[in-house]
């Protein structure tokens, strides 16, 4: 069964590891630029143990090929649409299925053969993106503290290789069950970047509990390092937040609703369009308005990259669960 | 025939979202024989044999097959060698590389009598089966059908795209295979061409819309029908004594193809073997829809 498994995608493997390898220089090449650029910016400050995070006015170039990186979001989605979707899809719609599943070997082996392969280069092309792309943006991640940001997380640690391992498990569960080729290689694409959108957009925030910090309005508070902000704004001295909503509220500077600005602090300055002035602010702290943050802290990272990866395992695991039921079942 | 039989269904009953591909279908074929599966395009022949193999399981009814039901299971897969329609082969692959595959697949394959077989009919072993012509693709399918050595082979219409020629060859290396196999090897073979089953088989299994319309050694078959040609006149008297297939008529003379109940005494009509095709169409025009009544019985007059 090794054997067919082999002789079926050696073509596949050698085009793909040969990619894999062109990536791999580019990033090499880039990334020692960029980490070259860092030093050079940096390594004063590093030297002193000084510096500032994150350094905002530090631009790291690119290079030609840097937008690469964000592409590697999509190597899963080719993984499940090239290799795992034609997995029974194509046996069924060329007829090889005949003749493979006919022979003295059942279609649960001969799928627990396959998938086991299958999955294993997932985990190997997925980890193998996802370690380089985590190299690559070291210097990024120390200098702009966006590890946790939405974007970055996705495509670097351990999430390339559960991506990847979910978007062939994917794959091949849409091809055993829609038959076709074509058909199976769309749903998968819509199904990964459908499902790892709404896990980013509104499921992953809700891991673990997000902190809320407030704090006077007359200062400026920061979390330690590249915590993931989800919420700031401003709270009342009830504890209320003020509503800022409808079109004919007039925000003041620092997003605080002109509407809330009590009539004492009123005479301080200026309202509209502008930042608020400093004796504005030390007004509404003298009225017990506060600044407040919700986020999830910096030590959260690996929890999150463990809890998420340990989602999408489970989803692939499902999906396999899915296709073993299909392909005993189902008339081949 | 007091040999057990390699198939033996019993109201076997294929339903699709479609329609009914096969419905009560009851055969037997004894160990040993080569069986032609005949019938009209969507008969159910296709069908019988995925039945068969266990690549489709039925509605209703069953099949033994070999003394045991079609199942997943390698030694059920080992005992049986079929060859779907079209021959569906990995087009990239070589021959060679199916064999060796096969190899991989099955306990039980003979790869270097498959080589032999390829190199006797001059198939390069090494280019993709796709580059093949279409004979030669049905060889390399037969062979690695052949390699497994099974009991029982399934052939679904292998030879229909075949060239005479490549049909003789192909028909050839069948016939050398049951030979060799010495009375444990059962064919069930599908196909439209009546002349070359009539050349290699000795028993048949005749589906039309669906149903079994008739099953046994052909021997025997041929010897229970007749071919009455006489004057048109009524036939009651004819089918109180046996039953009546099939009729042709034209404005003076009835073709009617009976089925022996006893000697035909009527001299108005007389009486001529059957051929193979003759009694195959009779039975294919007797259970063709309305829609095709009229083809089968040109020239009738209202």
């Amino acid at each position: 069964m090794t054997w067919l498994v082999w002789r079926q995608y050696r073509n596949p493997a050698a085009i793909s590891a040969a990619l894999l390898a062109a990536f791999a220089a580019l990033v090499v090449i880039t990334g020692l630029h960029i980490a070259a650029e860092f030093h050079a910016a940096v390594g004063p400050c590093l030297a002193a143990n000084d510096c500032r995070w994150p350094a905002d006015n530090l631009v790291l170039d690119n290079g030609p090929f840097g937008f690469i990186i964000e592409f590697t979001l999509a190597v899963p989605a080719v993984l499940g649409m090239f290799i795992g979707a034609p997995l029974v899809a194509r046996e069924v719609e060329t007829g090889t299925g005949q003749f493979v599943w006919t022979q003295a070997v059942t279609r649960r082996r001969w799928l627990a053969v396959k998938v086991g392969w299958l999955l294993l280069a997932a985990l190997a092309w997925g980890g193998a993106v996802g370690a380089l792309v985590t190299w690559w943006s070291g210097p990024k991640n120390a200098a702009y503290l966006n590890a946790f940001d939405p974007g970055t997380f996705d495509v670097q640690g351990i999430m390339p290789a559960a991506y990847s391992l979910f978007a062939m498990a994917l794959g091949i569960a849409a091809g055993a069950l829609i038959r076709r080729v074509l058909p199976a290689l769309g749903v998968t694409l819509f199904g990964y970047f459908g499902v790892r959108l709404v896990i980013m957009g509104w499921i992953r925030q809700h891991y673990m509990t997000p902190v809320t910090t407030t704090f006077s309005v007359a200062t400026n508070y920061l979390p330690k390092g590249a915590f993931w902000l989800l919420a700031q704004g401003f709270r009342g001295p009830d504890g209320r937040l003020p509503a800022v909503s409808g079109n004919n509220v007039m925000i003041v500077g620092n997003g605080f609703p002109a509407s809330e600005v009590p009539a004492a602090c009123v005479t301080h300055g200026p309202l509209g369009g502008e930042m608020l002035g400093a004796q504005t602010i030390a007004c509404l702290g003298r009225h017990g308005y506060l600044q407040y943050l919700t986020y999830q802290p910096a030590d959260r990272y690996w929890p999150f990259q463990f809890i998420e990866a340990g989602i999408f395992v489970a989803l692939a695991a499902a999906l396999i669960g899915v296709t073993f039921a299909v392909i005993n079942r189902r008339d081949a | 025939m007091s040999r057990t039989a390699a198939v033996e269904t019993t109201g076997l009953t294929k339903r699709y979202r479609r329609g009914t591909a096969l419905s009560d279908c009851s055969v037997t074929v004894p160990e040993g024989r080569i069986s032609a599966l005949v019938g009209p395009n969507g008969a159910g022949k296709s069908t019988l044999l995925r039945l068969l193999t266990g690549l489709a399981r039925p509605t209703s009814g069953s099949a033994a097959v070999l003394g045991g039901t079609p199942r997943q299971d390698p030694g059920f897969l080992a005992e049986i060698g079929y060859l779907a329609q079209d021959v569906p082969l990995y087009r990239r692959l070589s021959a060679e590389d199916h064999i060796r595959a096969g190899a991989h697949l099955n306990q039980r394959w003979d790869g270097a009598s498959a080589r032999m077989r390829l190199r006797q009919l001059d198939i390069p072993l090494d280019r993709a089966v796709g580059t093949l012509s279409g004979g030669q693709r049905a060889q390399v399918g037969l062979t690695l059908a052949l390699a497994k050595q099974p009991r029982l082979l399934l052939l679904d219409e292998p030879v229909a795209a075949l060239d005479p020629l490549a049909r003789r060859h192909f028909l050839g290396t069948l016939t050398a295979a049951m030979a060799e196999a010495e009375g444990s090897l059962t064919i069930v073979l599908s196909s439209h061409l009546i002349a070359d089953l009539e050349r290699i088989c000795d028993h048949l299994i005749l589906l039309a819309s669906s149903r079994v319309q008739l099953c046994g050694d052909i021997e025997e078959l041929l010897c229970e029908h007749t071919v009455l040609i006489g004057p048109r006149k009524d036939t009651t008297a004819i089918e109180r004594a046996h039953t009546l297939v099939h009729a042709t008529r034209t404005a003076r003379q009835a073709t009617l193809v009976i089925r022996r109940g006893g000697p035909v005494i009527d001299p108005a009509y007389q009486a001529e073997d059957i051929s193979l095709e003759d009694l195959v169409l009779a039975y294919m025009g007797a259970a063709a829809p309305a829609a095709y009544a009229h083809l089968s019985t040109v020239g009738e007059e209202q």
